[in-house]
């Protein structure tokens, strides 16, 4: 039984017809692969019988060291994923080594332990690098920097190199992994990784807004994609400051989007925030390239929206999401595994995963026509409206000064927090209804059903630990300390810190340390929680 | 005049994420408790010194990762060497039955599941912190 209370769904008419919407066509919408892209970024084209759609199958994956990781993905490429998604676990995230105190018992159980450029290169061993694009959920730089060390190791060129890096700096201390970073810092990895990646890897996107961070601590809609414009217009605005060509980056960049539970909304939200990007670029950045109009959006289901009660109905709540999104049309795609409220996900759940995104784009039709909501009074009316709400909130938040003050200051976090809170509540009082969690529950000793797979758990790899340590021991101590002089020589200088990461990583230098080095340079001990040293 | 109860609301290791200690945070100031909010980044050393220094009547852990599983034994310790003891309840959305049972095992006073409400969650923190001031 719901309790008394006030609903959360947002306002809407019971029915919609010609009046509610002003359907412009060729302003407002234009045919699938025209501007402003509401329908879609490419135009369709005829397949041959049995051919695939472009969607992009992936999961999200990582787990342990490197190559129990590797294992994993030749497992999920076996099983028909056609990309990868690879996670770090909290110590990478947080650009800590796995050897540092802080990280002991975190280490390679929520992800893949990596912080080297040997683990790159095990990473992705025997990974058909030019066919299968690898999107990486790991910190802004080292991704790129990894994946161009390991695509040299395994003889590829970087020019041939498929994917994307998410890259939060405006929110990352306080959405996602804090790293005592400051966001200048944060902000140079993105700006300098942009550009190295324009001249170097131009087939990857190196620069993902990822409004999936914003959004799963639980802002609203409106709030997920108006901070992710946000820090998407700084990122781009730097750029163009620094004399960067905005075609020359901008057909490169890509929306990673949440996907909650409200099916016409979210469909709505990603038709928004393609002409919402068209139109920014275009009219105030200048933008001609046509590409660098059509933003691609990919997506990842949201795990807040995975409850650990009734664990089963997370893979419904995972197939409504990947329908909303194939009819959204969204270039790929990742649905969190059922077990995800509780654990890193399992073999199982990851197959899951794919065999619900195989179903929905095979068996239901959804995907053989672009765009099959447009022109539906409802769907327009709320993509004008999220249009316009987004558009109001961006505006706002610039208006009151400069962002990344902003975020120092706390204004992010403030939004973040009472978000967060406010979520909670809305579930725990009855507003917001989660089947199996504050309606239709069951006893607890009778939720068994998957619960055993899903209570599973994953141990710390302390061997990684003394590997690290042994590794580190071992190295030539005087490389190690001359490229990270280097690096910060580089820093410094102001230049481009991306040649000075590759060099870093080629002599042997651990991603901790080179982010320690950065650290000095923007005013930041190099160890904030004062357990290691910079080698000298 | 009783003074009112002081908690401390943390998150242990490199656990990341808030939501839960924001949330029980808010939920026992607004019941009156006062709350010292010693946020991310916190090992059972720095945790039992936060909880000397500021005179807590119980400390509560929010855990969205396994890391507690890990910490546990150690943070019972620490805290148990207070004079007198701090209690202290582990409670979060990745804390199973047989989580519960494990660190209740090794000397944590309470853990609190997922499916808890907010007045199961505030009655332990305050069955907690009451036997904690009947030993004082």
């Amino acid at each position: 039984m719901i309790a008394a209370g006030t609903s959360t769904r947002p306002d809407r008419a019971l029915f919609y017809t010609p009046a509610s919407v002003e359907v412009d066509y060729d302003a407002k919408l234009g045919d699938p692969g025209s501007f402003p892209y509401t329908r879609g970024t490419r135009a369709p084209r005829e397949r041959a019988a049995g051919e695939s759609h472009d969607i992009i199958v992936r999961e999200l994956s990582g787990e342990g060291p490197p190559e129990r990781s590797n294992a994993q993905f030749h497992y999920l490429l076996e099983h028909g994923a056609t990309g990868l998604d690879v996670i770090g676990d909290t110590p990478t995230q947080c650009f800590m080594d796995p050897d540092h105190p802080y990280a002991r018992h975190a280490v390679g159980n929520q992800g893949v332990s990596i912080c080297r450029a040997a683990d790159f290169v095990a990473l992705y061993d025997g990974i058909p690098l030019d066919r299968v694009s690898c999107d990486h959920s790991l910190p802004s730089g080292f991704a790129a920097a990894g994946l161009f060390l390991a695509a040299e190791a395994h003889g590829h060129g970087a020019e041939i190199l498929r994917g994307s890096a998410i890259l939060p700096p405006l929110f990352a201390e306080d959405t996602a992994y804090s790293s005592n970073l400051p966001i200048e810092l944060h902000m140079r990895l993105a700006t300098d990784s942009i550009e190295f990646c324009a001249d170097h890897m131009p087939k990857f996107h190196p620069f993902i807004e990822d409004t999936y961070y914003i959004s799963d601590g639980s802002v609203d809609i409106v709030d997920e994609m108006a901070l992710g414009f946000v820090e998407l217009r700084e990122v781009v605005r730097r750029l163009v400051a620094r004399g960067v060509d905005v075609d020359r980056f901008a057909p490169r960049i890509a929306l990673l989007v949440n996907c909650r539970m409200d099916f016409f909304e979210e469909i709505a939200k990603i038709r928004a925030s393609r002409r919402i990007y068209a139109r920014m670029m275009r009219d105030e950045f200048g933008a001609k390239d046509p590409r660098s109009l059509a933003i691609n959006v990919a997506a990842h289901t949201s795990g807040a929206t995975m409850t650990s009660r009734q664990i089963a109905n997370n893979i419904s709540r995972g197939a409504i999401q990947a329908l909303a999104l194939t009819l959204a049309g969204v270039r790929a795609m990742e649905i969190s595994a059922f077990d995800e409220a509780i654990r890193t996900p399992s073999r199982e759940a990851h197959l899951i995963g794919l065999r619900t995104q195989h179903v929905v784009r095979l068996e239901t039709g959804a995907a053989d026509v672009a765009d099959p909501l447009g022109g539906s009074w409802y769907v327009e009316a709320l993509t004008d409206d999220l249009e316009r709400r987004i558009l109001e909130r961006v505006r706002f938040i610039e208006d009151l000064g400069d962002v990344v003050e902003l975020a120092e200051g706390g204004f992010f976090r403030a939004i973040f927090a009472e978000a967060m809170v406010d979520r909670a509540k809305e579930v725990t009082e009855g507003r917001r209804p989660v089947v199996g969690v504050n309606v239709n529950e069951v006893p607890l000793e009778d939720d068994t059903l998957l619960r055993d797979m899903a209570e599973e758990r994953i141990a710390p790899c302390y061997e990684r630990i003394e590997e690290i340590k042994a590794w580190r021991a071992g190295r030539d101590h005087g490389a190690v300390v001359a490229a990270l002089d280097g690096l910060e020589q580089t820093c410094r200088s102001g230049a481009n810190v991306m040649p000075g990461l590759l060099e870093a990583l080629r002599a042997d230098a651990s991603m901790g340390e080179c982010i320690g080095v950065l650290r000095e340079c923007h005013g930041r001990p190099y160890d904030p929680l004062r357990c290691v040293e910079r080698p000298r | 005049m009783t003074p009112p109860v002081r908690a401390l609301v943390t998150v242990l290791g490199l656990d990341q994420h808030e939501a839960g200690s924001l949330a029980v945070a808010r939920l026992l100031r607004d019941a009156g408790v006062e709350v010292v909010y010693a946020g991310r980044f916190q090992l059972p050393e720095t945790i039992a010194t936060i909880a000397v220094q500021e005179d807590v009547d119980v400390v509560g852990v929010s855990a969205h990762s396994w890391e507690f599983l890990h910490y546990a034994e150690e943070l019972a310790e620490r805290l148990g060497a207070a004079e007198p003891a701090i209690p202290v309840l582990v409670g979060g959305s990745v804390v199973t039955g047989a989580d519960r049972d494990e660190i209740l095992k090794v000397g944590i006073d309470e853990a609190v599941l997922p499916t808890a409400t907010e007045d199961e969650i505030l009655a332990a923190f305050r069955r907690l912190a009451d036997a904690h001031r009947a030993q004082r």
